[in-house]
């Protein structure tokens, strides 16, 4: 009875669209119901109410029916409307959830036919029993704190046993009652490639391996293991898997799917995990690393991880909308990471399962919405000091421009400085001075503008297509005939401004659209423009056109200041106040970022060239009172403007292009407390629908965030990480034993809430969570932990009585055997034939892949392969483009990066054989290998055999398997010997092979031997880890 | 997740002997699993085949037994227009110049115009066509003549104003890529009728798609599940054929070498995911011919290709159609063609009678090849984009354009052929300007339930269980249109 109950419920777990149905393995791992104090709540009863009955009578009250619900025992038991409590404990013939269960009635049973989700006969039996003994509830395990209990005493104990792991899965194990033992150690070959795959991932050299194997300490393993621990390359390994759950990828996703930097968020990733940083400040400095105090730059770099969400640049898109998104995902991300709960479900209602609000929601969200989306620059030194250099360089030159005045020398010297007496002349005649104007008051429609204490003006916040600005200045200089816009750099600007585009447009630009300024409140007319510098045809003019569509921009003029005047039609006079106001208005957002105006009383031809405020200051100046310092300043100006140096000066611009620009990266930066955004709870989650503000805080069923935690980003991610989360040690611990076992011990790693699956071994995860957390946190410590245990250490064949008893290995009989993830299975491939890169860290490379990859992404997708040891990069450094993705890695089901990923896919298609087989980059590997082996072997085949097998495989071939290669080989050479070209074609290739050997060898036996390696690295064995 | 698992997750273990697991596991498993299999799901479909008729990609009766069997999607990516192909309003030229009211706009985003835009009036004569008199741009000559076969549906609506989201939206139900796409689910409800090629083809023939693979993602479904690209240049699908200088036999002997050492390792080891990847192997094998074959139009007709406008040798809209066709023959199940280029922000005259002149006679010749051929009834063809265009012009002095159309997500026009869906009906009505339907809104999500439904599927039931919940195409919502269905 009790075994149809297990069936008929996991069979109503539709996975894979298929009816699940393996009871033995269920009943193995759940143990067998008690028959005293009827059904376990937790284990039995809770996901048949979950399944069954929470949709309508749970935790959401906008989707609860009758007022009625179960999922909380005071509401179970309480009289409802009817007058007939649902549930009477002990009492099930009074229950009117019982007496509704069993009806028949299509009007009065429950589930209601409409539903879909009919109860099994099992089902009602265990509910009825459980009310029968009293319908207790049980708090919902993972909710729960985990605490350790000793390892359990197993009786073949000792002579299995290397650590608490093992007793724990030992004593489950001998408790199931199925004739399962524990599997013999693997062989010590299998041992070394599967600990070297799992730590570094990569595969241990032949030699390497003999060492181990023929090593007699006691602890030869264990050196092992710490060796692989302190490898670079374990940095590497492990970063990969976290950067799936972080969606990295290095484009922006969606139509255009740019490219972006932030490798540096990669690199930090490995390089905390090599140093083995606590998971707890891993955490904090990726989510708030930003708001640490003294932040580090590595901090701020550390918060990438919530800028890898995609940014929309398809034109005409609404910023926020694509903003909003972003958030959704950080929000889901962020439970699934550090919750195990799948929290992303209550963005359009309340939770349907667990008990997550609707409003906790926003909530949650209201802590990751508070921060501006900032690039930054990273000083790597050596390209500072480079820049410095050319930039002491191009100042030196520019004081030695006079010199160069046609025809040089003295004489143009002397030309020069006729000429420039001569300009300084004509121009202090004309000389404008200007006034800086205090602004009163500076806002816009969105922006957040903040006036400085130098009177210019820096916008943050959010922006939209259409923003307006306005500066109300109350304090005039009693004449005014030109108001003077000066657009200045500032680093916390995309591309350091002056605008602030940051999607679809070029970065750090702006569009003026409209410039409009009144006088005490009557409208003021402007009968030109000009400028210092403009992309766009009619310059500033276009600002004062009366036309929105067109806009005063400064493309490829970023990172410097420009200026505009804006001429009056007639002077002001006496004016007590101004207001000043500037749309900004274009398909994309496009305000402005910093900026400064000025008026002048002089006289302003539409003609004047607009120069620097500095340059009219001293020209307006009389000529006797200005100091040796200006007049420098006016000559370089001069120098900077006149035609006869246009030669010269491209030069210095050229010298300036070979200055190299620092990487940058995206990070968080939270917002300041006078422009904090507002969160709401958005109804049906919809981006237009936002309705009633909320305040941060966590998800209500864990309480509130403790006091001594500020209530803010930085706040929220100590309490992720704090002992007071229930969820956090078993989450990860559970993604640690995923990554080694193929599965966690919680098979649904993304969801521990009440639809999750119950833990095979709920004592050892508790036990390793809590360990986890008692050893600092450390998930090195973690992982040695694993791999030194016996558990691990098993070998992984399949014997027929594990397959019987326990199809699923739920119990742990056997190590499992998985197939190389995407990256592995080129990496292992790449370092057998001694061609991997071993570089560290770095912008991302293009790996050889066909050319028709590319075809079908929206405006096209160059792929320019990299040349020289980048072609062979391990895998986590392949440029990973979200619409299209490395297609060996996708076929391999490798991430796309467009959403956190938990857990991959690992599936077996013919696919993955033609790409195996056929595609080039695995010829020109199988040729690499055959090269460097050939050239470095005594000539005799089944030495060659023997050698490329155990690159491949590491282990010994068999004979018959050395026999099996050797006449193989035998056979393609023979064919080749007949078709050189066909051979000379698979050795000469279009590729580079490293093997300097390959040009030496016979083409004819090269081209056999490749077939030879080819067919090794499509080997099972050769891209799984047994 | 183990291999292992996915295997016998779909087996009953009470028939997992210790027989099976060697006489058929261990030996000539794999020549088995080759009947009636793709895509090679086989840890899930092919080893467990066997012994449970339940595989994934095995062909499965949907369970309401529905008319379609296979589909061709002509998705014309970047958005046609409604106003000037199919959905004839008299009234946009008698207003031409002139703003909507606000009242009919209300709070609409655009992604260019201002929404004081004026009235843009037709860029081309309708004319009647068909027994039906529907009345059809003229610059769809071809389409005239299949228009008593297809079902023109005038008032879809979607909630996505931008391309990528509104294409992911009608492929996945969802506007943000991570959800599975038509054809994953079609393929996961139906399993695959041939085990030469795959499932669930992709192909492209416009420029570049704007919503990328997301398009043709199989999201939490399994990886089994997403569309194949078919390509222009190169291997039609990636690595398909053999590398340079490596000659049929020596591909054999490999494969056979491959086999041989699998084959070895599978008996000491015993996982079963061995023989599932000996039966990929086999597979492959098998697509490295079949692929060619598909590919090779020499055996149509003179008529065929040019009915369909078709160069054999030559990529092309109409080319991918008339593979379309040979690849239902061939027991394909879901196949995509995008054609993407319909997103005529100015000079939509221009933009139009170019992508009619491409795609035309292509999909009107399908409609027809198929129903000649007698595969009509069972073959679905849907053709349309993502969303419509506005009754207003676009035209930006800057940006260089005039007389074009902004996005226009309230209503555009769709048509569908075969299949179970009506012949030589319209359905569903926009009010004057074609801004809003005014009669049988057929929602996106209401056109995925429907296409579930012709092919046997109640879309609130074909559904996958994922972190905690039952996913499925149309999410929350989703009706029939019953209407349109013979």
């Amino acid at each position: 009875m009790e075994v149809d109950a297990f069936r008929d419920r996991f069979q109503g777990c539709r996975l894979i669209g298929l009816r699940l149905g393996t009871v033995v393995a269920i009943l193995a791992s759940a143990g067998a119901i008690s028959a005293a104090g009827g059904p376990n709540f937790s284990r039995d009863v809770r996901p048949i109410l979950s399944q069954h009955c929470f949709k309508c009578h749970g935790p959401d009250d906008a989707a609860r029916e009758a007022k009625l619900r179960l999922d909380v025992r005071e509401s179970a038991i309480a009289r409802t409307d009817s007058g007939k409590p649902p549930i009477v404990p002990g009492k099930p013939d009074s229950s009117e959830l019982i007496r509704r269960i069993f009806s028949h009635d299509a009007d009065e049973m429950m589930p209601p036919p409409a539903a879909n989700k009919p109860l099994s006969d099992s089902e009602r039996r265990i509910l009825r029993d459980w009310v029968s003994a009293g319908a207790e509830y049980k708090s919902h395990w993972a909710f729960v704190p985990p605490q350790q209990v000793p390892p359990p005493k197993v009786s073949s104990g000792s002579a299995f046993s290397r650590n608490p792991i093992d007793d724990f899965v030992q004593a489950q194990l001998e408790s199931s009652g199925l004739d399962l033992k524990p599997s013999p150690p693997a062989d010590r070959y299998t041992l070394a490639r599967r600990v070297c795959l799992d730590l570094v991932g990569l595969p241990p050299t032949p030699d390497e391996a003999d060492a181990f194997v023929n090593d007699p300490a006691p602890d030869a393993y264990e050196r092992l293991v710490d060796r692989l621990l302190a490898s670079p390359h374990y940095g590497e390994r492990w970063a990969r898997r976290w950067l799936d759950l972080a969606r990295y990828a290095d484009t922006n996703g969606y139509e255009k799917d740019r490219t972006r930097s932030i490798w540096p968020y990669r690199d930090w990733v490995i390089a905390a995990i090599n140093a083995d940083m606590p998971f707890d400040q891993f955490t904090i400095k990726q989510l708030a690393g930003d708001m640490l105090p003294n932040a580090s730059l590595e901090d701020r770099i550390a918060t990438g991880f919530h800028r890898n969400t995609m940014l929309n640049e398809e034109g005409g898109i609404d910023p926020l909308e694509y903003r909003y998104y972003a958030t959704i995902d950080r929000v889901g991300t962020t439970g699934t990471v550090w919750l195990g709960l799948t929290v992303r479900c209550a963005q359009c209602h309340t939770h349907k399962f667990d008990p997550i609000p609707h409003r906790d929601y926003y909530r949650m969200m209201a802590f990751l919405n508070n921060a501006d989306e900032k690039q930054i620059d990273i000083p790597v030194p050596a390209l500072v000091s480079r820049r410095q250099q050319i930039e002491r360089q191009i100042a030196a030159a520019e004081i030695e421009l006079p010199n160069r005045f046609s025809p040089g020398g003295r004489e143009g010297r002397a030309k020069f400085d006729a000429e420039f007496d001569h300009w300084e002349q004509s121009e202090s005649s004309r000389a404008l001075r200007w006034t800086v104007l205090h602004p009163t008051r500076a806002k816009a429609t969105l922006p957040h503008l903040a006036v400085l204490p130098d009177d210019s003006i820096l916008a943050s916040g959010d922006m939209s297509k259409s923003d307006r600005y306005e500066v109300q200045v109350d304090k005039l200089p009693t004449k005014i005939t030109a108001l003077r816009l000066d657009v200045l750099p500032d680093e916390s600007l995309p591309e350091h401004g002056p605008g602030r585009v940051f999607y679809e447009g070029p970065f750090g630009d702006f569009e003026l659209s409209e410039w409009t300024a009144e006088c005490d409140g009557a409208p003021i007319h402007f009968k030109g423009a000009t400028q210092s510098y403009a992309a766009n045809a009619g310059g500033a003019s276009a600002a004062i056109d009366g036309n929105p569509l067109t806009s005063w921009s400064i493309n490829k003029g970023q990172g410097k200041s420009h200026s505009a005047t804006f001429i009056l039609d007639r002077p002001l006079h006496n004016a007590k106040s101004l207001s000043v106001q500037m749309l900004f208005e274009y398909y994309y957002a496009c305000g402005l970022g910093k900026f400064r105006i000025s008026a002048t009383d002089g006289v302003v031809p539409t003609d004047r060239r607009v120069m620097p405020a500095e340059v009219d200051q001293i020209l307006a100046q009389p000529r006797e009172q200005r100091t040796p310092e200006q007049r420098a300043t006016l000559m370089r100006y001069f120098a900077s403007i006149t035609p006869a140096l246009d030669e010269p000066r491209k030069e210095l611009s050229a010298e300036r292009a070979q200055e190299p620009t620092l990487p940058t990266t995206l990070v968080f930066a939270e917002r300041p407390a006078d422009n904090s955004r507002q969160t709401f709870v958005h109804k049906r989650g919809e981006f237009l629908q936002p309705k009633e503000t909320v305040q941060a805080g966590i998800p209500s069923l864990f309480g509130s965030l403790p006091a001594e935690f500020p209530c803010n980003r930085l706040g929220f991610a100590r309490w992720l990480v704090d002992a007071r989360n229930p969820l956090v040690g078993r989450v990860t611990v559970n993604r640690q034993w995923q990554a080694f076992f193929g599965r966690g011990l919680v098979r649904t790693g993304e969801d521990f809430g009440y639809q999750g699956s119950l833990p095979t071994h709920p004592q050892l995860l508790d036990w390793l969570a809590v360990e986890f957390v008692r050893r600092g946190w450390s998930l090195m410590a973690a992982h040695r932990l694993i791999v030194t245990s016996a558990t691990y250490r098993q070998a992984s064949r399949v014997t027929p009585d594990s397959v019987a008893n326990d199809p699923e290995n739920k119990l742990l009989s056997r190590a499992p055997r998985v197939r190389l993830e995407a990256e592995l299975v080129r990496d292992s491939a790449l370092a057998a034939a001694g061609l991997l890169s071993e570089r560290i860290g770095g912008p991302s490379v293009f790996p050889p892949q066909p050319a028709s990859v590319s075809e079908g992404s929206y405006g096209g997708m160059t792929w320019n392969v990299s040349q020289g040891p980048d072609r062979f990069r391990r895998g986590l450094y392949t440029f990973s483009k979200r619409t299209s993705p490395f297609a060996m890695f996708a076929t391999f089901d490798g991430p796309s990066g467009e959403e956190c990923i938990a857990r991959r896919e690992v599936s077996n298609t013919p696919l993955q054989a033609l790409t195996l087989l056929n595609d080039a980059q695995f010829v020109e590997i199988a040729r690499g290998l055959a090269a460097d082996v050939l050239t470095k072997s005594d000539g005799r085949s089944e030495q060659i055999a023997r050698t490329l097998f155990r690159r491949c495989l590491v282990r010994p071939p068999d004979p018959s398997e050395v026999a099996a290669l050797v006449t193989f080989y035998a056979q393609a050479r023979a064919r080749f010997e007949t078709d050189p070209t066909g051979a000379q074609k698979i050795v000469s290739g279009a590729e580079r092979v490293k093997s300097a050997g390959a040009g030496k060898v016979d083409p004819v036996p090269l081209a056999a031997w490749t077939l030879v390696a080819r067919g090794l690295l499509n080997l099972d064995e050769a891209i799984t880890r047994e | 997740m183990n291999c292992q698992d996915l295997l016998y997750r779909n087996c009953d273990p009470r028939q997992v002997t210790r027989r099976w697991f060697f006489e058929q596991c261990g030996v000539g498993l794999g020549r088995i699993a080759l009947a009636g299999l793709f895509t090679g799901a086989l840890s899930r479909s092919g080893s467990a085949a066997v012994i449970n008729a339940s595989g994934s990609l095995i062909p499965k009766k949907s369970p309401y037994g529905g008319r379609a069997k296979a589909v061709i999607h002509l998705f014309m990516a970047g958005a046609p227009s409604h106003l000037d192909l199919f959905d004839h309003k008299p009234k946009l030229a008698e207003f031409e110049g002139q703003p909507i009211p606000p009242s009919i706009i209300g709070g609409q985003r655009y992604a260019f115009i201002r929404s004081d835009a004026a009235v843009l009036g037709p860029r081309f004569r309708f004319v009647k066509r068909g027994d039906s008199g529907t009345e059809i741009a003229e610059i769809l000559p071809h389409f005239g003549k299949i228009v008593d076969d297809v079902c023109l549906i005038r008032s879809m609506h979607t909630d996505q104003f931008n391309h990528a989201p509104a294409q992911i939206f009608l492929n996945t139900g969802a506007a943000q890529p991570g959800r599975p796409s038509l054809g994953s689910w079609v393929v996961y409800g139906l399993g695959a009728q041939t085990s030469d090629l795959p499932a669930f083809v992709v192909m492209s023939t416009g420029s570049g798609i704007s919503g990328g693979a997301a398009n043709w993602s199989s999201g939490m479904l399994p990886t089994v599940y997403t569309g194949v690209r078919f390509r222009n240049q190169g291997d039609p699908i990636l690595d398909v054929s053999r590398p340079d200088g490596v000659s049929r036999q020596s591909q054999r002997e490999t494969l056979d070498l491959v086999e041989t050492l699998d084959r070895r390792r599978l008996n000491i080891v015993g996982d079963p995911e061995i023989a599932t990847r000996i039966a990929s192997y086999e597979m492959a094998d098998r697509l490295e011919a079949s692929a060619p074959e598909l590919m090779n139009l020499r055996s149509e007709s003179r008529s065929t290709l040019e009915m369909y406008g078709a160069d054999p040798d030559k990529p092309s809209f109409a080319r991918a159609c008339l593979l379309a066709r040979r690849m239902v023959e061939r027991g394909v199940r879901f196949i995509n063609i995008y054609h993407e280029g319909w997103d005529a922000h100015s000079d939509l005259n221009g933009n139009h009678r170019q992508n009619c002149a491409a795609t035309d006679q292509g999909s009107a010749a399908l409609v027809r090849d198929l129903k000649q051929r007698g595969l009509l009834d069972e073959t679905l063809v849907i053709w349309g984009g993502e969303f419509g265009r506005t009754p207003m012009v676009e035209s930006h002095p800057v940006l260089g354009r005039s007389l074009g159309r902004d996005h226009h997500p309230q209503a555009f026009t769709m048509w569908m052929a075969g299949g179970g869906v009506k012949p030589g009906i319209t359905f569903g009505k926009t009010d004057d300007l074609g801004f809003h339907v005014v009669e049988n809104g057929v929602h996106v999500h209401d056109l995925q339930a429907t296409i579930l439904h012709v092919l046997g599927f109640d879309h609130e039931r074909l559904t996958f269980r994922h972190a905690g919940r039952d996913f499925r195409l149309t999410d929350v919502s989703g009706k029939v249109v019953r209407p349109i269905l013979t």
